[in-house]
């Protein structure tokens, strides 16, 4: 049985059915869990995340509604095939989200569009050098 | 949702108190703490759900069924309880042979399953259960209650006289058997860790009373405390009369205020606009929300009549 690298804050005011959702749909798109997997029974798993198996349950059940993962009887929960168009969808929400924090921050200390943007231009070019 | 047990206006007299009202189902296949002050009335309820101590008035009903009378025999072999206070009885037996006389009693009892218990628990052999040790007796009943393989085990304060490491085998032994078996568990405990890392209901007793049932993760990041500047009691005065849910303003230093509120984001934006400076927040633990509960600020109860 695979260890799923999951981290719940408790302190957090997203509920933590949510919190467990988002990273596990995170995981299987990005292929970290591949297809075919078997993930923990539900006891286990809540076990594991110190939280009830009525979450651990509510998360299964959702991402099994989106196609995501399947429950066998008797054998367990796995992972489906993920599509191609799901994980670049996935791949554009992520970077869409972080991008719209990004200028969220700067309007709210006042930055202006074109100091943004110079701003943006200048650490896309940066990182990009260093990768290559 | 299959329920394990339910309660329909069950009503109990003791000594000093009168115990209920209580309405209250507990679904099967999960773990259910009972928690409130001592003389709360959990054990009154533990005690009525084996028929230990009989309501005086209102119902109960085990895995759907009403029982006039006693309870069935089946259904009996089918419930353990690690009671509060060992039964006297036994003392005069080794492990071993308390666990013998147990066996026949249960027919599902697994000798196996026991023996690996004893050893993982590092419960003494041969020695009288009465010359035990508290914790090493509280460590043998609950390896005898599970061994009986329940579909129902009820524990009254289970961890009570167990060192820490003993407290964290009972954790991991008790999550285990769930894993395994489709059991639910009713323990009445006041320690907040073990309703963190067991329950996924926690029913709340005060004075005698239910204050419902509530989901344990529902809890977490429920309410928060916070710090804002404010300049005198006067400001205080006047922006926690315009946010009327929030509780215990303090001046905590000049120029600093606190207060405790219930979903903080919904009011954060506000706060902000008003011009008030957040300095910093965090989140209640469980036992602080335990407490508020018990004062009467209620979170949001399950139903499980409405379904989920």
């Amino acid at each position: 049985m695979m260890w799923i690298p999951i981290q719940i804050n408790e302190n957090s005011a997203e509920p933590l059915y949510h919190q467990i959702e988002t990273q596990l749909r995170a995981l299987i798109i990005s292929g970290v869990i591949t297809e075919g997997t078997l993930l923990p029974s539900i006891r286990e798993f809540a076990g594991d995340l110190n939280c009830s198996v009525i979450t651990v349950r509510r998360v299964y059940q959702d991402l099994e509604g989106e196609g995501m993962l399947r429950t066998r009887q008797g054998t367990g929960t796995f992972v489906s095939h993920v599509g191609d168009n799901a994980r670049k969808g996935f791949k554009r929400d992520t970077v869409t989200k972080a991008l719209e924090a990004a200028v969220d921050l700067a309007r709210s200390v006042h930055s202006s569009e074109e100091e943004l943007k110079g701003m943006f231009q200048e650490i896309v070019d940066r990182k990009y050098k260093e990768q290559d | 949702m299959q329920m394990a047990m339910e309660l329909r206006n069950v009503r109990k007299q003791r000594r000093t108190q009168t115990i209920g009202p209580l309405n209250l189902k507990m679904p099967e296949g999960h773990v259910i703490a009972l928690v409130g002050h001592n003389g709360s009335g959990k054990s009154t309820l533990l005690q009525m759900l084996l028929q230990l101590t009989h309501p005086e008035a209102g119902e109960i009903q085990w895995f759907g069924r009403n029982y006039t009378g006693e309870l069935s025999l089946e259904l009996r072999q089918s419930i353990t309880y690690v009671p509060e206070v060992s039964l006297r009885e036994e003392n005069g037996w080794s492990a071993e042979e308390a666990a013998s006389f147990r066996s026949y009693w249960y027919p599902k009892w697994e000798a196996q399953y026991f023996n690996d218990l004893l050893n993982q628990f590092e419960v003494p052999r041969n020695i009288k259960l009465g010359k035990m040790s508290k914790g090493e007796r509280r460590k043998f009943e609950i390896a005898a209650a599970l061994a009986a393989h329940p579909r129902l085990l009820l524990l009254d304060e289970p961890s009570s006289g167990l060192d820490p490491f003993a407290w964290k085998k009972m954790i991991e032994i008790l999550r285990r058997y769930m894993e395994e078996h489709n059991a639910t568990i009713v323990i009445s405990t006041h320690i907040v860790e073990e309703v963190r890392r067991l329950a996924d209901y926690i029913v709340l007793m005060h004075q005698g009373q239910m204050l419902g049932m509530a989901e344990k993760d529902s809890l977490y990041g429920l309410w928060n405390e916070v710090w804002v500047n404010l300049s005198d009691e006067e400001e205080l005065k006047e922006l926690s009369k315009m946010f009327p849910d929030t509780l215990h303003w303090t001046m905590d230093t000049p120029g600093v205020a606190s207060f405790v509120v219930e979903h903080f984001h919904k009011i954060e934006k506000r706060i902000h606009d008003l011009g008030v400076h957040v300095i910093k927040s965090r989140s209640l633990e469980l036992d602080e929300i335990l407490s508020l509960w018990t004062q009467g600020h209620y979170p949001e109860l399950v139903d499980l009549e409405r379904g989920d």
